[in-house]
Parts: C-alpha cells; structure tokens; sequence
C-alpha cells in the first residue's frame, strides 16, 4: 500500500485568521482515513484544500504542499478544475441540482466536462449508480427530479455524481449529519465497499461514525494535527492526553 | 450489504475455530503421551502457550470490536461469549499442559495395572467426546448438540469419583501410579467441567440464557 | 373578564379597518378596470383589430396597425435589451466585491429612476436625429428602459442561487464561468425570466420615449427606419378627438389586456409546484 496523499506542512487562513497549522500527513490509497475534533478545529478547511476548494472563498489563503501520486497540486501552473476531477467531494447537505432529473444529476459532471455521447453516458450514470447502491432503487424512474428522493437517497445520487467522472480520492464532508440514522449507516456501509477502488477522506463529528468507518484517524484541534494513526490504536490506547480527553467526551 | 460489524465478528470466529481444533489435538496428544510414556512434552508446551496467547488476542479483537463498533443484542452476546470460550479454550491447553507435565515429572502409566489404564482410557475418551462436542457446537451454534453434552458431564463426574473409591478399595502397584493417575483423572474431570463452560456459552450466545449444564 | 371583551372589540375594529382600507385601495384598480372595460367593450370587434388606423377626426377604422408596432418595437427592445440585462445581471451577482461592480451597480439603480422622457431624448438624439423617426429609435429608447430592470432582477435571482449548488459543480471539475453559466443561470431561470416578463409588461405602456422615437402612425409597419404605430400612442391619438372616443378606450381596454396577460401568466408559470 503506498500513500496516495502527502500533505506537507500545510497552513491555511481566512483573511488573516490562520486556521490551519503546519499539518503534515501520509494518507494510504484505498482506505478510509477520518478527520474528527471538534467544532472549528480546521477539519473541513483541511480536506477543502485537498481539492482547492478552500481557495474559492474570497480572502482565502494557502501555503504547503499537497502531493497527489507525488505531484504537489499547488504546483505552479496546476489547475486547480483537473485536481477536482481527479479529488471528488460530497458535501455535508444533499445538493443535487435542482430541476435536473435522476439520471442528469448523475451525468452532471460528465456532461459539464464535455462527453455528450448518449451511449458513454448512459453507461456510466449506470455504473455510477450501481456503485452507489441506488440503482436498484431509481432505474425505473431516472426522469423523476432529483429533488423528489428521500435524504439518504439524495445523498447516494450525489456520491454517485461524484464517482462518474471517476475521481481517484472521494473527499466527503460530514456526509451523513443531515440523515436519520438508518440512511446513515447505509451510507457507512456504502463506503466500506468504495474502498476498493477509491481513497476516502471522511470529516466526522460524530466520533463513533469514525471509529466504525475509517482505518486511520487523525485528531485535528485548534487547526493542528494532534495525532494521526490506525483507528484501533487511536480509540483503545491514544497516544496524548488530549486526544484521550476528546475522545472520552470531556471536552467537544 | 454486510455490516460494517461483520468482517470483524468473522474474523474473531475464525480465530476462535483454529483455537478449538488445536485444543483437540493437545489434549488427544497429552492422554497418549501419557498411557503410552510417548516424550511429547515440549510440543504440549508449545502448543499451550500458543493457545494463551491466541485468547489473549481474541479478547483484544473482541474489546476492538466493542470499541469501535457499539455492538448491542445478539452481537455483543456473541462476543461475551466468544471471550469466555477462548479462555475456556486456554484453560482446555492448560490442563493438557498439566497431564503431560506430571507423566514427565513423576511417570506415565505404561506400567501401572490395565484396570487403571483401561479405566483412564474410558474416561480419557468421553472427556474428548465433550471436548469435540463444545467444538462443534460452537461451529454451528447449535444449542441441542450444547445441551447434549449435560449427560456426559454427570458421567465423567461419577467416574472421577468412582475412581477414587476404587483407588482406595484396590491400590495400585506402584506410588508413581498412584500419584499420577489421581491427579491425570483431576484434570481430566476440570477439563470436562469447561467444555460443559463452553457449551453453557454456545446456548448464552444463541437464546440469551444463561443456564447450567452440571 | 371585561378587558377580555374590550380586546376582542378592539380587535374586531381593528380588523375592520383593515379590510377597508384595502377596499379603498382597490378602488381605483377597480375603477380602471371597469370604466376601461365599460367604454371600451363597445369598440370590440374584429374589424377593430385589423383596420388601420383613421385619419384625426374620422369615424370607423381600428387599432391594428398600433398592435403590430407595439408588438414590433417591444419585440426589438427585448432582443437588445434582454442579452445585455442578463449579463450584466450575471456579472454583478458573480463579481459582487469588485469596484466596477459598485459603480454599475449604482449607475443601474439611478437608471431605473430616469423619466423616460428623458430617455425618449436619448433615443431621439441616438438614433432619429441620424436616421429619422424609426422603429428602431424607439427599440433602443424602450431597450435602454428595460436594462436596468433586467440586470437588477437578474442580479438578485442569481444571488438566490445557493453557494450549495455552485459548490457542487465546482467541485465536479467544471471551471468558475461554466459553472455560472449553466448550473447556476438554470437554477436562476425562473427569477430571470419573472423579471424579463415583468419588464417587458412595464415598456409596453410607456408612451414618452414612443412619442420622441417612433413617431407614431396610421399605417402597418414599413420598415425598422420608418415610423410606426403603437397603443399608448394610439390613445392619446384618439382621445385628442372629442367624437369616437370609444377607439381611445378600446385601445386602452387592449393595452391593459396584453400586460394582465403577462403579469398572470407570469403568476402563472412561476407558481409553487410543489408544496
């Protein structure tokens, strides 16, 4: 297994807040790695600058390496729109668009990058759904508006928008915290099956979602990496004092 | 889909299944070894100590388990019980241990009378059967095969017993004899007194009863 | 007990006033609607539609030529107007900090406040004092109306337009421009469309601006550089006539028609669908 991300000395700030610390981690392909602390340590500023999202925002600022098989996307001259065709994300609240259908959400991201094969779409927003596990439930109605599925659905409509353009990181956002609990554990399950053929990057607030779902954690506080290691190790025996604290839920 | 739970719940049976054929065979090795002076000892000891350390790591996967994944109900019964059986299970080495330690120690039975090789032959045997028995059930959580092995117990019971009191009636040739047959049927009789443990486990496991098989 | 009753008088009062003055403010709708309708019903009828228009003081003809050139000129307006509107819409909701958003933002506010007078001389200095009175002149006069109503409504439907949804796209790979000018401008269509409606709605009933552009005529249209008929001129055409006023009504009655029509079916199309 060989790190599919490197970040190296990362800083971020918005206008002059820094919100992020010299963070420096190896991130492993195709596992799950979870980024859990607690509210405004800096986790969701972290992966939104693993796919240079974080720099849409006016005033926003970055300095430090981030390596994708070994090439550091805030190279000079890398656009930033081929390192989000490569670095997908989901995002904390179902978006599907609105007034697009099924199966148009799907084939979004295909669409706006240019493909207008019918045969290659039709392929790939069934390949898509399929590894999202809602083609079962929508393959009878992909006309119907996206906006007329249930939360958890919507949600996996996303994740398979996402996939289609066949990402190699997916970056998800605290994917399940607008969901009841059973969509959420579908969605859980969900990424236990991605890990086979993508890297997920997960950001949890929810501690328990992190210790079933991921391989590594890594405990952000105060925009500095606390401590980063296999997710066994992290909840039976962490290493410092504050990451044993949050994680017993003294503080948080 | 699975459950996230699954794969680790798979991986501690598994763990579990490997523990209980090695138990088969040390104990089976350690009454041999004993009834027929075969040297056998360093591998029984081999073979205890690994299975120690195999409940060890059993009941680090099973605290794993309960950490990360907040198992409830059938789930968090299963790996209750999977603890004790793997302990039971190291206790099964542990007295195979014992046997072959004193035939080593003070001397086997090859030359003690044939009423006593005979009789810790039987005896040796039915304690196999339930030790094969609180395997298999576990295997196939089948909690009729778990019940069966009661009417076992209370045999072997009776023989630790009756053994004693023919021990007294008769003698034995020899000191050696005497000291060691006494103690292999004690160990004989604990190892039965788990193997009743784990079935009572197996049925916990399925219902959610705790009952007892003595 | 008692203060229980005096609040429900209260109350009762207060209600009643209320409705009241509502009633008072339709009155005047009302009134239009009625007195339009009453006079003008009697000038309905085909031929109406289709005469053209009669010279100052003769009986009979109808307001057909003033349809088409209302149709005509509106028609031109929109295809000037409408592009430019939308996309200065979209620049200012898209680049909202910078300072020549601020400045045409301001500019765009003090235009919506001009006379339209004011913007009949535009017209007229632009384009009749070079090619005579034209349609054209009163398209652009109309057009340069209509802008600052579309950008603004079109600034504001796209503002509406969660960061969700651009996030979304954004994140998909698809650059900053594609991403405002499909996902986002689709999203917004139905605010842009309201406001294009609405404005076009407000132009058809301006008379200032047709007055110093189009001229006004009595025959069908002949060509974007020649003069050409229209309703609000139309009516003031007739009603300068003591005899016959039923025509000025009439044409009234058709001009209020055209923009009910717009403004319900705008109501309309942009309904709640679903609850």
């Amino acid at each position: 297994m060989s790190y599919k991300i490197e970040i190296e000395d990362l800083n971020a700030w918005f206008g002059k807040k820094q919100v992020l610390q010299n963070i420096t981690m190896k991130i492993k392909e195709n596992v799950v790695t979870a980024i859990i602390g607690p509210s405004g340590c800096g986790k969701t500023t972290l992966i939104r600058c693993l796919n240079r999202m974080h720099e849409i925002t006016p005033r926003a600022r970055v300095t430090g390496r981030v390596l994708l098989d070994g090439e550091d996307i805030y190279g000079e001259g890398v656009d930033p729109v081929t390192v989000r065709r490569r670095i997908g994300m989901v995002f904390q609240k179902p978006n599907p668009f609105p007034m697009m259908s099924i199966y148009d959400n799907a084939a979004a991201g295909l669409k706006l990058n240019g493909i207008s094969d019918k045969r290659r779409l039709d392929e790939m927003v069934e390949k898509s759904l399929k590894a999202a596990h809602l083609w079962d439930e929508v393959k009878a109605e992909l006309g119907k508006s996206g906006a007329s599925l249930s939360g958890g659905q919507q949600q996996r409509l996303c994740i398979a928008r996402a996939l289609a353009i066949e990402p190699e990181v997916l970056l998800m956002d605290e994917p399940t915290s607008a969901l009841d609990p059973t969509a959420a554990t579908k969605i859980e399950q969900l990424i236990r099956v991605l890990i086979e053929d993508y890297t997920v990057i997960i950001v949890t607030h929810n501690m328990q979602q992190a210790a079933r779902v991921s391989d590594h954690t890594a405990f952000l506080y105060l925009g500095k990496l606390v401590e980063y290691g296999p997710t066994k190790d992290i909840f039976e025996n962490p290493r410092s004092e504050l990451t044993e604290k949050y994680i017993t839920g003294e503080f948080g | 889909m699975s459950r996230i739970i699954d794969t680790g719940l798979e991986e501690l049976s598994v763990m579990l299944y490997k523990m209980g054929e090695l138990t088969y065979k040390t104990i089976s090795l350690s009454i041999k070894s004993s009834l027929n002076a075969t040297s056998a000892h360093s591998q029984i000891h081999e073979l205890s100590d690994m299975l120690v350390s195999m409940a060890d790591q059993v009941e680090d996967k099973a605290f794993e388990l309960i950490a990360r994944f907040q198992p409830v109900a059938s789930d968090l019964r299963t790996i209750k019980s999977y603890m004790k059986i793997g302990y039971d299970f190291a206790r099964y080495g542990r007295y195979a241990f014992d046997i072959s330690y004193i035939t080593q120690r003070v001397g086997s039975l090859k030359e003690c009378e044939s009423w006593i090789r005979e009789y810790i032959e039987n005896m040796g045997e039915k304690v196999l059967n339930m030790v094969r028995t609180s395997i298999d059930s576990l295997r196939s959580h089948n909690t009729k095969l778990a019940k069966a092995v009661s009417q076992t117990e209370q045999e072997v019971d009776k023989m630790y017993f009756r053994y004693l009191d023919k021990l007294i009636e008769k003698g034995s040739a020899t000191n050696k004899c005497t000291i060691s047959s006494v103690l292999i049927v004690r160990y004989l009789e604990r190892i039965a007194d788990h193997a009743t443990y784990v079935c009572e486990s197996v049925i916990y496991l399925a219902t959610g009863g705790k009952i007892t098989l003595r | 007990m008692r203060s229980y009753t005096f609040r429900k008088m209260k109350d009762r009062i207060m209600v009643s006033l209320a409705y009241m003055a509502l009633v008072v403010a339709l009155i005047p709708l009302a009134s239009i609607l009625a007195e339009t309708i009453l006079r003008g019903l009697p000038a309905m009828n085909l031929s109406f539609f289709f005469e053209e228009i009669p010279p100052l003081g003769e009986p009979g003809g109808g307001i057909g030529p003033a349809i088409q050139g209302t149709l005509i000129v509106v028609a031109l307006a929109s295809v000037i107007g409408i592009p430019i509107g939308v996309f200065s819409g979209v620049y200012l909701a898209e680049f909202r900090q910078t300072r020549i958003a601020t400045i045409v933002r301001f500019l765009n506010d003090v235009m919506t406040s001009v006379p339209s007078i004011v913007l009949g001389i535009l017209g007229w200095a632009l384009i009749v004092v070079a090619i005579g009175w034209s349609v054209l002149a009163g398209g652009v006069a109309l057009a340069i109306m209509m802008i600052p109503i579309v950008t603004r409504t079109t600034e504001e439907a796209i503002k509406l337009v969660p960061m969700t949804i651009r996030e979304a796209a954004i994140a998909l790979g698809v650059p900053r421009w594609k991403t405002t000018m499909t996902v986002v401008l689709s999203s917004a269509k139905r605010g842009i469309a309201t406001g294009i409606l609405l404005s076009i709605a407000r132009i058809s009933g301006e008379t200032a601006p047709l007055l110093l552009t189009i001229l006004g005529s009595r025959f069908w249209f002949g060509g974007f550089t020649q003069p050409t008929a229209a309703l609000p001129l139309a009516i003031f055409n007739f009603s300068q006539s003591p005899y016959y006023t039923y025509r000025a009504w009439g044409a009234s009655l058709v001009l209020i028609f055209i923009i009910l029509l717009i403004n319900i079916t705008v109501r309309y199309a942009t309904r709640e669908k679903y609850g």
